[in-house]
């Protein structure tokens, strides 16, 4: 065969002696891909010296699109990559080493200990890199055991809530049902969150085992994963990632198999809540409802459930692995083990950080944020979606874990950290928010459903040029009535972007209204 | 609704019919018959609330529920701009108004001869590479005002 023709040919369907080919890593996650690292493979598809692997994403992604090979020292890393740069990547030339990267190096990766390295669907990589350990450990426990260990390791849910996690299992464990679920919640809904979708693409069997774990603990035999409409990839990965554990007949729960199925929903934010979230998974309008009955009782189909977010679920194989002991020793009191910050907005450095709790939010900004990006002055830095506090320069000395922010009446929620810089406009801002929850409100609750779009008219009217003093005294009050009177956290935080943003800022409302 | 719909509507419900004990999901037939049809015409609210065994209101109350199911045919390439905090902390709205002067509709309108339309999305997931447009399935990332047009061009 000559050269020539070994060009015309995909490199997949050639048999060209391995020391031929160069082995590439280069990440197949959305974000990547949105990066231009599906321009990479097509521009690439037809290279013969090349064997191009798709793997995960190691969330560094203002390195991306980032290409990888492998050295004697570990792999080596080449950023924001473009076609061109193939011969030098080949010839091994400029390349840095993934160790020394100091945005990776920092951080105490361990839900994300496998990304950026494995590709997704492997499972046999997963088992390789201490896959299904937790899983074995807990089949080799009683389920009360089970529930113990997270005792122990005192794991709060990671969607927001922070509600510890063992009491939850253990409720569901303690009540009497033929038929039990356990139910992923994946819609990550709040905006500038991203880590749910990283673990559905890159490590699929993560939350797999993670939810067996909890299926073996309270003794359910169904599960879902409520992935939202806009995670196309992250649904097709996850649906693959059953297929393959079924075949390989890991999804048995002691003598009865585990039935999981993925449920896609369609654009409702409310949905992550969790009675919403089981409403919308019957099929109906998602709408809250009052608590209780907690799901934990009576949940889907009015049977014990176990509701958590992916990442609360994909923490749990290492916790069984290791021990609860071991999850307990990382972190702050109230906040135990790692936490996935996800850095966005107009930071230098954007990507997914996971540490343990208790960094300043300054140190998070500055030593993983790398400052702001190029020509930006820092105005504000939001945490935990469009529902989370506005910080100023001021604040951000605050550590983050859980205590701590609801001393400042703030929250961490998902952990999305997203930085405004100098050019933003808070009354603009303030709108924004306040339309979004007018837009996204289920309707069950007055304070919420009317509250916000009363609230979205007040702002509308301040930017105007239409609003007075009472404008802002009025938005205070109705901020008030909305927190302690609102049935979920949409309606009862709604007003915290908003009322931060005016304490804050108070310069650009005055400025807006009437003399 | 035409001829034809109808008939691919009768097709997608087909597979939708719930076999008892499975309760039936209306969601999930929405979802199913939007994949098929591309948008859930109202006229087929009926049809689908007999196949279901419920009631043209829970079926209507569904529709109007979620923002992703949609009643009118969107053009051929459906443009979303994300307006989520990211892309929003990234001047996205910047963005956005360069795809309005460009193709000229208002959000939700398909353009005259079908080409595209344009939706607002609250958040694709892409923030860490935003702002963020999505065309069909495409995600695009770190988009700015002057690349909106040979963002669009490939899509006829």
């Amino acid at each position: 065969m000559t050269r020539e023709t070994i060009r015309c040919v995909p490199c997949q369907l050639v048999n060209l002696p391995p020391s031929f080919m160069t082995r590439l890593y280069l990440s197949n996650d959305t974000s990547s891909r949105a990066a231009g690292a599906g321009r990479l493979a097509d521009a690439w598809s037809e290279r013969p010296e090349i064997q191009l692997i798709r793997t995960s994403s190691r969330g560094a992604f203002f390195l991306e699109p980032m290409v990888e090979r492998d050295t004697p020292d570990g792999r080596e890393a080449w950023f924001n990559v473009v076609p061109d740069d193939l011969p030098r990547i080949v010839g091994g030339v400029g390349g840095t080493p993934v160790a020394g990267i100091p945005f990776l190096q920092q951080q105490t990766r361990f839900t994300f200990a496998n990304f950026g390295i494995t590709e997704p669907l492997a499972l046999d990589e997963y088992q390789t890199r201490g896959g299904l350990k937790g899983l074995t450990a807990a089949q080799g426990l009683s389920p009360e055991a089970i529930v113990e260990e997270l005792r122990i390791s005192r794991l709060r849910g990671r969607g927001g809530a922070a509600f510890p996690v063992w009491k939850k299992w253990q409720v569901a464990q303690r009540t009497g049902s033929e038929q039990k679920y356990v139910v992923a919640n994946a819609d990550e809904g709040d905006a500038g969150t991203y880590c749910d979708r990283m673990i559905m693409e890159g490590d699929p069997f993560r939350l797999i085992e993670g939810m067996m774990i909890c299926a073996r603990a309270i003794g359910a035999t169904r599960g879902h994963i409520y992935c939202r409409y806009e995670y196309p990839a992250a649904a097709r990965a996850m649906r693959f990632a059953i297929q393959k554990a079924r075949e390989a007949d890991l999804l048995d729960c002691d003598d009865y198999p585990f039935d999981l199925e993925v449920v896609t929903g369609a654009g409702s934010y409310v949905c992550g809540e969790e009675t919403a979230l089981l409403e919308s998974l019957e099929g109906r309008r998602g709408v809250v409802l009052a608590k209780p009955p907690y799901p934990a009782e009576s949940g889907l189909y009015g049977k014990p459930t176990i509701v958590s977010n992916v990442l609360t679920f994909a923490t749990i194989p290492n916790i069984l692995a290791n021990g609860g002991a071991w999850h307990a020793s990382l972190g702050t009191e109230g906040s135990r083990g790692t936490m996935a910050l996800q850095l966005g907005g107009r930071v230098k450095q954007p990507g997914l950080v996971e540490i343990p709790f208790g960094l300043t939010l300054r140190r998070v900004l500055d030593q993983f944020g790398g400052g702001m990006a190029s020509g930006s002055r820092f105005k504000a830095v939001q945490v935990g979606g469009p529902l989370g506090s506005l910080f100023p320069e001021s604040q951000l000395d605050i550590p983050i874990c859980y205590d701590a922010f609801a001393e400042a009446g703030a929250i961490l929620g998902h952990g999305g950290i997203v930085v405004y810089d100098d050019e933003t406009n808070m009354v603009e801002l303030a709108r924004h928010f306040m339309a979004f929850t007018a837009d996204e409100s289920c309707g069950k609750c007055t304070p919420c459903r009317v509250g916000s779009v009363r609230g979205r008219e007040i702002l509308e009217r301040i930017q105007a040029g239409g609003g007075t003093a009472e404008s802002l005294d009025l938005l205070k009050d109705l901020g008030e009535t909305m927190k302690a009177t609102s049935l979920c956290a949409l309606g009862g935080r709604a007003p915290y972007p908003v009322l931060t943003a005016i304490e804050h800022f108070p310069g650009e409302f005055r400025g807006r209204l009437k003399v | 609704m035409t001829t034809r719909h109808s008939s691919r509507l009768a097709e997608a419900l087909e597979t939708c019919r719930p076999v008892p004990p499975a309760k039936p999901n209306i969601l999930k037939t929405l979802l199913a018959v939007q994949f098929a049809l591309g948008h859930v015409p109202t006229s087929g609210i009926p049809q689908i609330a007999q196949v279901l065994g419920v009631t043209d209101a829970q079926v209507a109350g569904v529709l109007s529920y979620y923002s992703d199911l949609r009643t009118q045919p969107p053009g051929r390439h459906l443009i979303r701009v994300c307006m989520g905090e990211s892309c929003t902390a990234n001047h996205g709205g910047r963005v956005f108004r360069a795809i309005q002067e460009h193709v000229r509709i208002a959000v939700k309108d398909t353009t005259p001869e079908g080409r595209f339309t344009v939706e607002q999305m609250s958040c694709a997931g892409n923030c860490a590479v935003s702002p963020t447009v999505m065309i069909d399935e495409d995600l695009c990332g770190r988009v700015t005002p002057p690349l909106v047009s040979s963002l669009l061009e490939p899509y006829k």
